[in-house]
């Protein structure tokens, strides 16, 4: 009994050592939005999409919410690349998951839909 | 009467010493952050006194990461940046002192971040970059959180082994190709800066955080790619 007393002290210890971890995960953003401001080629460009749609599909952050302008980026992207109403879509869902961004964003789709 | 000129001295020296900034509390150092409390903020694009050409574009894609995870509300920063370029407000230098107000209304931005990059000088295995942070507010046009760092960063990888671990090391140092090293460092200028600002809405409330220590206003510090 004593020994798993023992035992436990150590993994105490340890666990008390995690480093707190951050709202969001972010997959490799700063280097693919890097690359793609850069060379904004096709290339840089899949790369970039790749990458949101990681960070959509899985959030290894605290919140496990999609972060601040993710979707709004994305749905610009595909609007930069002729795709508009699924570039729309995803302006509507930054709308509605973080509602300080309407003032913006609205207006946006409201361009596009002119 | 020498004898009082030596203690006049040496009072005098005591004094000026002690006259090294003491650290402040948050709740002191950033005021205007906890009257405001803004939610929302809006990157402008990095102003670039350097002469290291690129380092606009390193500042730009990696401001947003660490100020979504102190729990703000970005603006997102592609979209942004082009209705900016549409709107001829792309050079952040005009607003740099001027109002601001039209960035609220237009983003609906609390807080604008104003990046000057005033040094980027790389040599074999340093980069030595000198930048300062400005959140001003859309609201009173007042500067609520102001940081200026001078960061020298090492390059090369140390590996802490014999044989082998040089090898190694020597590799890594290669693999970093420049433009992604360089990255690298912009994300540790920022990440290192913003530690000590006060959280946004989306962070769990820490009532504590008022009364901890901000970061010295201005700070030279040495980091390496280990730092995280």
């Amino acid at each position: 009994m004593k020994k798993i007393l023992f035992l436990l002290i150590p993994v105490f210890l340890l666990a008390s050592c995690t480093i707190h971890k951050p709202l969001y995960s972010w997959n490799k953003y700063d280097i693919a939005s890097y690359n793609y401001i850069k060379n904004n080629d096709e290339k840089s460009t899949q790369e970039l999409i790749k990458n949101y749609e990681a960070i959509i599909s899985k959030q290894n952050g605290t919140r496990k919410v999609i972060p601040p302008g993710i979707y709004a980026d994305y749905g610009f992207v595909l609007l930069q690349s002729g795709k508009t109403e699924e570039g729309n879509a995803m302006l509507e869902k930054e709308i509605a998951l973080y509602p300080e961004s309407k003032i913006f964003i609205a207006r946006i789709i409201k361009m596009q839909k002119k | 009467m020498k004898n009082t000129y030596y203690l006049l001295i040496l009072t005098t020296i005591i004094f000026t010493s002690c006259s090294t900034t003491a650290p402040l509390k948050k709740s002191v150092a950033y005021k205007g952050m906890y009257d405001e409390k803004p939610t929302t903020i809006l990157l402008m694009p990095p102003i670039n006194r350097s002469t290291n050409v690129e380092a606009k574009e390193y500042f730009h894609s990696t401001l947003i990461v660490p100020l979504a995870n102190q729990g703000y509300y970005v603006i997102p920063p592609f979209l942004s940046m082009e209705i900016l370029k549409r709107e001829s407000a792309y050079d952040a230098e005009l607003f740099l002192n001027s109002t601001l107000s039209k960035f609220g209304e237009v983003f609906g931005a609390d807080i604008v971040l104003f990046t000057i990059i005033h040094k980027w000088d790389k040599s074999y295995s340093m980069v030595k970059v000198e930048v300062e942070y400005i959140l001003k507010s859309t609201k009173t046009n007042e500067v609520l959180y102001s940081r200026r760092g001078a960061i020298n960063y090492n390059t090369s990888v140390s590996i802490n082994a014999g044989g082998f671990g040089a090898l190694a090391a020597f590799a890594l140092t290669a693999v970093n190709t420049i433009g992604t090293k360089h990255v690298d460092v912009a994300k540790i200028c920022n990440t290192y800066t913003f530690k000590d600002l006060p959280v946004g809405k989306y962070s769990p409330i820490n009532t504590l955080e008022p009364d901890e220590f901000a970061g010295k206003k201005v700070f030279t510090v040495n980091l390496n790619s280990q730092y995280r």
